[in-house]
């Protein structure tokens, strides 16, 4: 009946599919391989990506995938960091396995409890609302010296002892963080592609239409910015450990801002945009430190005004559509 | 038992009444059209049975169960459907996409998280057949944005029936078809089981006609009649409100 052609073309789509698995597993292979060659700043570089990209990827559910714009989740990120931090500077506990889950628990529970207040309004009010709670935390953490260290930060954090009769150095910690970060990108792939992510960017489109098509929404927006919570605690949690100290403003707006800036820089449309985003701050950021330290702000606001102005829609939504060109050009060079 | 029990029905806005008292039944399996004039309060009549705006006052049943101060998606839960008068589709997502979220919706997979959404054997079989029926399966990669506005129309319909209600509001749902489209859609409906009521509006009296067991006539928010189609299009009040009162009759003598 149906003469028209398909041009649901299943080879495109497969070959598409088949060159984004063969750049993850290059990319793995390079992450896996790479260490002993890199140096210590290579390594401590690509370890603070890896990191953030956990945060930035995590937080993209709720801003990008969902359309709700958070500048709390910092918050999540800060109580994790601080939570481990404390454990092992006040309390001498190291061991990762008891570490981890609960600072994550504990990051996750207050966003539980913030989601229930900030998703009461939205838009712009929820943007207020979420920032203001993140700097509610980030006022504790100033005030309270004798846990957090008030604003000369928590110092001396160490990397945790994952119970091995060795001490963890750099590489290996590396190595824990890269293994978390494939487990967060599985999860994070899993729930974008599922029923679940799909509800969501019915939401971010059309909220009213999705009730009507029986969703609750505010539950998925309310489980949403926990998710988001949950990975912000993971991210957070690890960087403590990595930058050794946690201090008030990893808590609230700067934080806050620099992982909103890595999804919009990436492209908040692109599962691994975030990822890209990040890379492009922290390196920017460790270039600017060395050679401009005093000039670190002006540099990532030139290239987030010229991102908006040349790259709409993120870097990566640019690189895939320069992908598709150069795949295009190839397969015309072969005719 | 009624499919919908409405029982004095108000809604204001501010000082502004465009619901009065509204009370009537449909019974499970019937086919009625609500119409009136422009302002008549039909898509408003719409929003509160949907739950989309609270009741002033009065009382809302479906089959059996009180729905006053249920929740849109709990009512959809209990197997109401709906169209939209304008288009609200996910422009931003393909055509599979969104009728996807409309099978999901009402089924348990809807809070799935770790299977893919495209994963589910039965319900993307479902997909394929209704998207075949509007003939756009083969442009199912596509944007909704991307696509014609009929289309759109028809993914409208097609997506507030993906879920099988019980209970189907059409509100105008053949504005922006084509006129030789008209026919299919009417079949569409009429297609539909038999224990599926069905209320609609529409400013297409063929469509009114067509498909309406019963008509309900709305003005300025007060009910005015009901009545099978032959009735209503005999009753004088109705005439009154569609064409104007006669009241030079003998001017054409002069």
């Amino acid at each position: 009946m149906n003469t028209r052609p398909d041009i649901y073309v299943k080879n495109n789509r497969n070959t598409g599919k088949r060159s984004v698995v063969a750049g993850l597993t290059l990319l793995s292979i390079l992450l896996i391989s790479l260490p002993p060659f890199m140096g210590p700043y290579g390594e401590s570089m690509i370890t603070q990506i890896l990191i953030f990209s956990i945060f930035a990827m995590g937080l993209n559910i709720v801003v990008g995938y969902t359309g709700l714009f958070s500048m709390g989740h910092a918050a999540f990120f800060g109580v994790a960091g601080y939570t481990a931090g404390i454990m092992m500077v006040h309390y001498g506990i190291v061991n990762f396995w008891i570490i981890a889950p609960i600072s994550i628990v504990l990051a996750t529970l207050f966003a539980a409890l913030f989601g229930i207040i900030a998703l009461r309004v939205s838009g712009l009010y929820f943007l207020f609302v979420t920032l203001a709670l993140g700097e509610l935390l980030h006022s504790v953490a100033w005030k309270w010296r004798s846990m957090t260290g008030g604003a000369d930060g928590l110092t001396g954090i160490p990397y945790p002892s994952l119970g091995f009769p060795f001490n963890m150095n750099a590489t290996h910690f590396y190595y824990l963080v890269f293994i978390i970060f494939v487990v967060s990108v599985g999860l994070l792939y899993g729930i974008a592609k599922s029923p679940f992510g799909s509800a969501l960017q019915g939401i971010r489109e059309d909220e009213h239409r999705m009730q009507h098509l029986g969703y609750n929404t505010w539950m998925y927006k309310y489980l949403a910015f926990i998710i988001a919570g949950f990975f912000s605690g993971v991210s957070g949690m690890l960087f403590a450990s990595f930058a050794n100290v946690m201090a008030p403003e990893h808590l609230g707006v700067h934080t806050a801002t620099l992982a909103v800036l890595m999804i919009i820089l990436g492209s908040d449309r692109v599962f691994f945009g975030p990822m890209i985003g990040a890379t492009i701050v922290l390196f920017l950021q460790y270039y600017a430190s060395t050679f401009a330290p005093e000039r670190w702000p002006l540099i990532l606001g030139t290239v987030f005004v010229l991102s908006v102005m040349f790259l709409r829609g993120g870097i990566s939504i640019h690189l895939i559509k320069f992908w598709n060109k150069m795949g295009s050009w190839y397969a015309s060079t072969k005719t | 038992m009624q499919a919908l029990k409405l029982k004095g029905l108000s809604k204001n806005f501010g000082g502004l009444e465009v619901l009065k008292d509204i009370s009537f039944d449909l019974e499970v399996g019937e086919h009625a059209a609500v119409i009136g004039p422009n302002g008549a309060g039909k898509t408003t009549l719409f929003n509160v049975i949907s739950g989309a705006l609270p009741i002033s006052s009065g009382k809302l049943e479906m089959f059996g169960r009180d729905i006053t101060k249920a929740s849109t998606h709990q009512r959809i839960q209990y197997g109401l459907g709906r169209s939209f008068q304008i288009t609200r589709l996910f422009p931003d997502l393909t055509i599979l996409d969104n009728i996807l979220l409309a099978l999901h919706g009402t089924k348990p997979s809807r809070y799935h998280m770790f299977r893919k959404v495209v994963a589910y054997d039965g319900i993307m079989e479902k997909a394929e057949q209704l998207l075949q029926q509007i003939d756009l399966w083969y442009l199912r990669s596509k944007k909704v944005k991307a696509i014609s506005y009929g289309d759109q129309r028809k993914m409208e319909i097609i997506m507030s029936l993906a879920s099988d209600p019980k209970l189907i509001l059409l509100d105008e749902p053949t504005a922006g078809l084509a006129i030789d489209e008209i026919p299919s859609f009417i079949n569409t409906v009429k297609a539909l089981s038999g224990s599926t009521t069905v209320l609609l509006t529409s400013h297409d009296m063929d469509v009114v006609f067509g498909l309406a067991e019963r008509v309900i006539v709305l003005y300025y928010g007060q009910f005015i009649a009901e009545g099978t189609p032959e009735e209503i299009q005999a009753d004088p009040k109705v005439r009154e409100i569609y064409l104007g009162i006669e009241e030079n009759e003998g001017y054409a003598e002069s």
